[in-house]
């Protein structure tokens, strides 16, 4: 036997249970799990506040304590605030927020996608859309409601305006990341101008399309309370203004706490929504 | 038939120059022929080929599929891409129904045509399967499939093997000449392998950039050999093919001089 022929029959390790398995060195986080760390940061964060509120850091009036958040939920939950429900504060701005979200998508993806599509569309609508969406919605704020009065519509236009921008600049992404090659293999295949939009522009677009209305969503949450900021008798946002004119941070800390579920829970349908119509996201 | 007669393209280039990307090309591809471009990056194959699909006007000359002027892409051809042009959220069967989906096929009928082309092209058992779950050359199948499956009088191949490794090429060469044999379709394939066009073709056109040009045109019989005998060994080590293989790599790698000093077979 030669050393070549030894060396390959070497004694193998023993079959001890399990080898030890490699993968090539990470950079960045790669997918590491985040979970745990991230509710025991939550959990510390609330021990924080129950130890500044017990020994009296900060004065209530600033930072009241987790249990008198949680006496003042339950009896908004009970008795409900300024003369609503707790229910119907939530759902009147659940109603704008939705509505909003609806007219802005109904909107935002066909004239986004027109944009991408159309020269003059591009041309005529990127001026006021340019000029519109960097501006924050409290600034337009006072021009709604002096053109559409203070009631609904004035709100939920508000809420429209911040929503439609992100959704009406992702269907243009959308259109931009089509690769001219599976345009080309469509035509190839006999597609009609119609056939080409339904089944290859359109999913091709959705991805995007949905990034943006995730996007979106995020705005509306996040200008809810601009939008009932003025002449409101109903909603979260309004709840949280009007408990500010009495200092009454307990109130307050309710309101946000109810918008963080709610946006929370919205971004989560959003994700589920994603994982069902475009599951291929990333896989091509 | 489909007949190039005296195409050419120009693209405009940088500070208002043009850049002459084919010159006057001339090209038969009859019934039951493979017709492959060779030639490097550069010389306009695949700017001849996107010409035939519809995909690019011309500059000049004109090009006629069974005496119908070609204008816009259309299902009478079919095309391979080097790139795979799937789409991610429809299944492999239903890629390759994808045209006749667009031809109005009712489901039933489009779904059975297509699981035929699958066995076909080897892939009985993936109709279910998403794209990305396939490797390249499964891919490149699905995409021979697909551009099938419209029965297209001719199949435009632009580079659909040059990404893949060269094992899996091997197997899609001999795929590809099976699907030939069986189907009858003629073929126009582009490469820059010069073993993949004499093992392919049965007319080879070399072209040369700078202009894009046809240099040189051979008619061979070794894939209709193969289609028969099926013994690759016998072909590649035929003195017939590596002749063949050094005088098309002396005119890939020295175009302009081999067109002057080689007699045989150039326009």
């Amino acid at each position: 036997m030669t050393d070549a022929a030894r060396t390959t029959t070497a004694p193998l390790a023993e079959p001890t249970a399990r080898p030890r398995t490699v993968a090539l060195r990470p950079f960045g986080l790669d997918g590491a799990r985040t979970g745990p760390i991230s509710a025991v940061t939550g959990f510390l964060l609330i021990a924080v506040w129950f130890l500044v509120s017990h020994y009296r850091l900060v004065t209530p009036l600033f930072l009241p304590a987790p249990g008198e958040v949680a006496a003042q939920f339950i009896a908004i939950l009970e008795d409900g605030y300024a003369g609503a429900t707790l229910g119907e504060h939530v759902s009147a701005s659940l109603l704008r927020i939705l509505a909003a979200a609806l007219i802005a998508a109904s909107l935002g993806i066909p004239l986004g996608l027109a944009m991408g599509l159309n020269r003059w569309a591009k041309g005529v609508l990127d001026t006021p859309i340019e000029f519109y969406w960097p501006l924050p919605p409290l600034a337009y704020l006072p021009l709604m409601i002096i053109w559409l009065g203070i009631g609904e519509v004035s709100k939920i236009a508000l809420l429209t305006l911040a929503m439609f921008a992100p959704i009406c600049l992702s269907a243009q992404a959308g259109l931009r990341s089509l690769p001219i090659e599976r345009v080309n293999a469509a035509l190839s295949l006999g597609a009609t101008r119609w056939q080409l939009f339904r089944a290859i522009v359109l999913p091709s677009a959705l991805p995007e399309i949905l990034t943006g209305l995730r996007i979106a969503i995020g705005v509306g949450w996040s200008t809810l309370v601009a939008a009932e900021l003025i002449a409101a008798t109903r909603g979260i946002g309004f709840m949280i203004m009007s408990a500010s004119h009495f200092l009454a941070t307990d109130v307050v800390f309710v309101g946000i706490g109810i918008i963080a579920a709610w946006a929370f829970a919205f971004s989560y349908g959003m994700r589920l929504l994603e994982s069902w119509l475009v599951p291929w996201k990333g896989k091509t | 038939m489909l007949r190039v007669q005296n195409a050419s393209v120009f693209f405009p280039g940088r500070d208002g120059g043009v850049i002459h990307a084919l010159d006057r090309a001339s090209l038969d591809i009859d019934a039951n022929s493979v017709v492959v471009a060779l030639g490097a990056s550069g010389c306009g194959k695949s700017t001849l080929l996107n010409a035939i699909a519809g995909f690019l006007p011309l500059s000049d000359g004109r090009i006629t599929l069974d005496g119908q002027p070609v204008e816009r892409p259309g299902a009478d051809r079919g095309v391979v891409f080097q790139k795979d042009t799937l789409l991610p959220w429809k299944s492999v069967l239903d890629n390759v129904a994808l045209g006749l989906d667009f031809a109005g096929l009712p489901l039933r009928e489009r779904r059975d045509r297509a699981a035929e082309l699958l066995r076909l092209v080897g892939l009985e058992g993936f109709a279910k399967s998403a794209p990305h779950e396939l490797s390249g050359g499964m891919r490149q199948r699905v995409g021979i499939a697909r551009a099938l499956a419209t029965d297209p009088k001719i199949l435009l191949m632009d580079e659909p093997f040059g990404a893949l490794d060269s094992l899996t090429r091997e197997q899609m060469q001999e795929l590809l000449i099976d699907v030939w044999a069986r189907t009858g379709k003629r073929i126009f394939f582009i490469t820059h392998s010069i073993e993949e066009a004499l093992f392919l073709g049965t007319t080879v056109v070399v072209m040369s950039p700078r202009p894009g040009r046809i240099v040189a045109r051979f008619d061979l019989d070794f894939v209709r050999r193969f289609a028969a005998e099926r013994d690759v060994r016998a072909i590649l080590s035929d003195p017939a093919f590596g002749d063949l293989h050094n005088r098309i790599r002396d005119l890939v790698h020295r175009p302009h001089h081999a067109t002057v000093h080689r007699g045989e077979t150039l326009q």
